[in-house]
């Protein structure tokens, strides 16, 4: 306060100062920056700069000019002369908000001169406003709000900035006395998203908030609810029902309450659980009240989901539960007048008025009855807490009821003992005595204890008997002895258990107890257990009782059973898919898929037979079983490729090995044996696909089996080639490889043709290649011999481009034998082949053609 | 069937993967991209709060208009209304409209009713008519962004207008006041209606975007690898 007090006088100081200069006469000079505006703790240069003709009047220059700051000379050393006419001064580190500096010159020696002043006014630049969040009173417009920062002792504007997707609104700018919120001056659109931030700027900078996008519905504070009312209902005490009007919010949006109630006089409130409370309704019913007490309620509400605000408490209402009948009847004593008269005497019984808590309502009277021994009732209805009344000497039973409207407690009763009654006491018996206080008023509440004359043992000892019994222990349990035969306190009991051989065990347990573990028990055994029980005053056992262990304990069986069957269930379940997976190794091993030479006709092989399949399919390229996924799409990689260069090629071929296999069927043959696949075909696909790995197995089973049963392929074992056979047999791998992908081109039709051709036995793809370019190359046979052998060492060579290289090879081959007949004919007929090929590759019929063309060559 | 090694490995092992990753995966697990789902929902909600707002500002503007046509019984037949988009459409066609038609129809349909309600405004009498007429027209203009983002999300482009078709209020002299006041009627009654029907389209929508059991079943499996 005192600061701003200072400022207010310099500033006034200041503006009297200048503003008499300005006005009065034309200032000698001028400071630059004119008025400024610093970040505080930075420095700060201001040149004043003098004027030629002053500077002449006063006979003075730069050297001359002090610089002020709020009436203290700034030391010299922050001084530079710039030139003649200018001098500047240097602040360091600004830490005042307001400063006042003036640029004065020392005239003729001594006399200060004022020349010009500024005001220096330093603060911070606003910092990132935080906490951006807005709400939606219902009703009205949105307000949003913030946390702008830290003071920048600056004047700084906050702007409210908000959007849709499609379209801006209009800015919203804070008043000066609200800088962190405002209220938009549109009423907010539920359920569409829009997006808001502030952004906030002075003299020193200017920085936004982060955006915040929502919906307007999620933030709604709604109305609170109105026109409470509480009503009570006859049938249950212990109910109100709470009524209310919703705001109208609830045709938009789902609402959820908090209910709380309390007491009449109390100040803290109950809740009820929110559970109960969370969707939208007009009416509650509150359970659990005491009856005929007063109740005072308050609820508020918000959207279901828990998003936006909580509505204002509605106001309170208030309402009575009804009553109920009272809870106990007031505990009560008598008085005997002492001077009796004549066989009677004069009772006073009185009692308290009950409390509001136990009288459940307004007390409309009591009721006392009085039966003397075995006689008569006599009733009285008094509306007083006393009753005098006369009686016999005899015993008398009084009861005490109270009533309100709703009906009558239950009763306390009372013995007022005979005139001569003489008190007799036993022992080893328990008896309950009762101490009642007798107040001015009434009486007090009763205590009561049980007490012995004189304590003996127990006249019998407790039944032991088992609860469970355990591998390794056993739970035993008793009942409490009849007080009859205790003869005492039950001080404690102790528990006797022994196996038929060892000794006997004591365990001491404390006499609450009526079940006691016996642990650490051996299985399989006989024991025998039993009880006494102690008073002060001695024990006595109880009836012996045996149990015996169980060998295993409850579980124990299936623990040990269930993990060995799970593990058997496994084992089988692991070796069953390590069959399936390996069945084609097994089925090689044990029972290898030996063709029936009986059921091969060449009518199977029969061109009509229609084509079932598409053998494009991928579902072939991967048929094989032993090839795993990664070689089947290399392999369908590198064979796209080379295929449509070499289709001609390899057409040609296959056209010249049927044009020759009439007249080199011994060729032929040889090529038919070294083939070990009995089916490759599109005619058969399905079929195919299905078997092809037992086929491949059979390839090499039949490769086995010309090594050891010679003569079951006695008649295809002449062959001056053992090199497909020997190439088979070392890369199995390869073989496959090339089938597969054979498979998968339009070459297989033909190689079908050609297993009709070579009876039996089928040719596969791969070597048929080599066995066509030999039979190309037939005119020289050396020449072949030595084109295999460099085929076969390709191939050997190279696993994964070996399709490739064995099209080259096969193309080289064809370049190899030009001496072969007809060359230029079969060209064009392998072209044609092609074309067909390309058109109908489903149907065989071409080549029967083809093949009835061909036979008469 | 043609069951492979490859096959039975490749099952098991995206089994157990499936398995492991199971308890790592959120039950529900939504949080990637809600897709138009929650768009949808909102859209709907927003035709279901205007259809409320109308309810109470057709009740106003109609006692604004006078006798007639604040008579709760006042069903005058549909005289020179007929550029207002109809929103009466047989049952069968409008359960054959697909998605990218139903929302366009929507579409066209609210940025024609909300250009001619802009006339309304500026037209109406009271302060307080105006306000909440400018509001609904805010409200609507939501609608018809809300629209348009649930196009953009189930990447449908929005419809352009034509530039000669572009609906203008003309409250020329040709028309009488009676007339005047019967288009105001129609434009009300046709909102209504168009907000009915806009009801049960995002309803539709709502339900049939609402992701099946087995999308989340893949979504686990995508997670697995």
């Amino acid at each position: 306060m005192s600061m701003l007090q200072i400022w207010l006088v310099q500033a006034l100081f200041i503006f009297l100062t200048t503003g008499s200069m300005g006005q009065l006469l034309d200032p000698c000079g001028h400071i630059n920056p004119e008025s400024p505006v610093v970040h505080l703790g930075s420095n700060f240069t201001a040149v004043c700069v003098l004027k030629e003709d002053c500077m002449d009047y006063f006979h003075v220059n730069a050297n001359f000019i002090v610089w002020k700051m709020s009436h203290f000379t700034i030391p010299k050393e922050q001084y530079t002369i710039i030139n003649k006419t200018a001098a500047s001064v240097t602040l360091t580190d600004v830490a005042s908000l307001n400063i006042q500096l003036t640029c004065n010159i020392l005239t003729f020696g001594q006399i200060e001169q004022n020349i010009y002043g500024i005001t220096l006014i330093s603060g911070l630049p606003p910092e990132k406003p935080k906490n951006l969040n807005c709400i939606v009173n219902e009703g009205r417009k949105m307000m949003c709000y913030w946390d702008p920062g830290r003071e920048t002792y600056l004047e700084t504007n906050f702007t409210l900035k908000s959007e849709w997707a499609t379209e801006k609104f209009a800015d919203c700018k804070t008043k000066r006395d609200t800088p962190t919120s405002c209220t938009v001056d549109y009423s907010p659109v539920y359920f569409v998203n829009m997006e808001v931030w502030v952004e906030a700027e002075n003299a020193l900078g200017k920085v936004t908030s982060d955006h915040i996008n929502f919906d307007p519905v999620d933030k709604v504070k709604p109305n609170a609810p109105h026109n409470l009312s509480v009503s009570n209902s006859e049938e249950l005490s212990s109910i109100l029902k709470l009524t209310w009007i919703n705001s109208n919010i609830k045709n938009v949006i789902r609402l959820k309450y908090d209910i709380q109630y309390r007491t009449k006089g109390a100040s803290a409130w109950s809740q009820i659980p929110p559970e109960d409370t969370a969707s939208t309704r007009s009416s509650f019913t509150v359970q659990d009240l005491k009856p005929f007490t007063e109740y005072v309620f308050r609820i508020r509400c918000m959207k279901e989901d828990g998003k936006g605000f909580w509505s204002d408490w509605s106001e309170e209402a208030s309402g009575i539960t009804y009553e109920d009948r009272p809870s106990k009847a007031p505990s009560f004593w008598y008085k005997i007048d002492p001077s009796h008269t004549h066989g009677y005497r004069s009772v006073q019984l009185m009692w308290k008025t009950l409390p509001p808590f136990e009288a459940n309502g307004k007390i409309l009277g009591y009721e006392v009855t009085l039966t003397r021994w075995k006689s008569r009732l006599q009733n009285y209805t008094v509306n007083d807490s006393k009753l005098t009344v006369n009686l016999t000497n005899d015993r008398y039973i009084a009861t005490l009821t109270a009533r309100n409207a709703v009906g009558r407690s239950a009763a306390s009763v009372l013995t007022i003992p005979a005139c001569d009654f003489q008190g007799y006491l036993a022992e080893s018996t328990c008896y309950l005595i009762t101490v009642t206080p007798v107040y001015a008023d009434g009486p007090g509440s009763p205590e009561s204890i049980k007490a012995y004359l004189k304590q003996a043992p127990p006249s019998k000892g407790p039944t032991v008997r088992t609860k469970k019994v355990g591998k390794n222990e056993a739970v035993l349990e008793w009942d409490q002895l009849p007080v009859d035969v205790q003869n005492g306190f039950i001080r404690n009991y102790t528990i006797f258990y022994r196996t038929n051989i060892g000794n006997e065990t004591a365990v001491n347990v404390d006499s609450s107890h009526t079940e006691y573990t016996l642990s650490s028990l051996t299985s399989d055994t006989l024991y025998m257990v039993r009880m006494a029980a102690y008073t002060d005053e001695g024990g006595k056992d109880g009836p012996e009782f045996t149990f015996t262990t169980p060998k295993f304990a409850q579980g124990e069986i299936e623990a040990i059973v269930v993990p060995v069957c799970l593990a058997f269930l496994l084992t089988t379940l692991l070796g069953v898919l390590f069959c399936f997976n390996k069945r084609d190794l097994i089925k090689k091993h044990i029972w290898p898929n030996v063709p029936d030479p009986s059921k091969s006709h060449i009518a199977q092989w029969s061109p009509h037979t229609p084509p079932r399949h598409n053998f494009n399919s991928k579902d072939q390229m991967y048929s094989d079983g032993n090839f795993t996924d990664v070689s089947v799409v290399e392999i369908e990689a590198n064979d796209k490729k080379p295929f449509p260069e070499d289709l001609k090629s390899l057409e040609l071929f296959k056209k010249e090995k049927v044009s020759t296999e009439g007249h080199s069927s011994g060729i032929g043959g040889s090529s038919c044996m070294s083939s070990s696949r009995p089916s490759i075909s599109s005619s058969d696909e399905n079929e195919s696909a299905q078997n092809t790995s037992s086929t491949v197995q059979y390839s090499t089973v039949v490769h086995s089996g010309y090594r050891h049963q010679v003569p079951s392929v006695q008649v295809f074992s002449r062959s001056e080639s053992t090199q497909p056979l020997l190439d088979s047999e070392e890369r199995p791998e390869d073989l496959q490889l090339v089938d597969n992908v054979d498979g998968s081109d339009g070459i297989l039709p033909r190689q079908q043709y050609f297993k009709q051709n070579c009876s039996q036995h089928e040719t596969s793809p791969d070597i048929s290649h080599f066995e066509r370019s030999n039979q190309v190359s037939s005119v020289n046979e050396e020449d072949f011999i030595r084109l295999k052998q460099q085929q076969i060492s390709g191939i050997s060579q190279s696993c994964g481009s070996g399709q490739m290289k064995m099209f080259q090879e096969v193309s080289a081959a064809d370049a190899f034998g030009p001496g072969t007949e007809g060359q230029g004919e079969r060209f064009k007929t392998a072209e044609m082949e092609a074309v067909l090929d390309e058109g109908m590759p489903k149907s065989y019929l071409p080549q029967t053609v083809r093949q009835g063309g061909y036979m008469p060559q | 069937m043609d069951l492979r090694a490859g096959d039975s490995w490749g099952m098991l092992a995206c089994l157990c993967t499936v398995l492991w990753h199971l308890p790592a995966v959120p039950a529900l697990n939504r949080t990637g991209d809600p897709g138009p789902g929650p768009s949808i929902q909102k859209t709907y909600d927003l035709t279901r709060y205007l259809e409320h707002q109308l309810r109470s500002l057709a009740g106003t503007y109609l006692n604004y208009l006078g006798p007639p046509f604040n008579e709760p019984d006042f069903n005058p037949p549909r005289l020179g209304a007929d550029t207002l988009p109809r929103a009466t459409v047989n049952l069968e066609v409008w359960r054959s409209l697909n998605d990218k038609l139903r929302l366009t129809q929507n579409y066209e349909a609210y940025s024609h009713l909300l250009c001619y309600l802009r006339g309304l405004n500026r037209q109406a009498a009271t302060a307080e008519l105006r306000r909440s007429l400018a509001h609904f027209c805010t409200s609507l203009q939501g609608l018809l962004g809300s629209i348009a983002g649930v196009m953009a999300t189930l990447g449908y482009p929005l419809p352009q207008p034509l530039p000669g078709t572009e609906p203008t209020w003309t409250p020329g002299p040709a028309h009488s006041d009676f007339l005047q006041k019967m288009d105001d009627f129609w434009l009300l009654k046709e909102l209504q209606t168009w907000l009915w029907r806009s009801a049960k389209d995002f309803n539709r929508l709502k339900k049939k975007m609402q992701p099946p059991a087995a999308a989340v079943t893949l979504h686990l499996e995508a997670h697995g690898f």
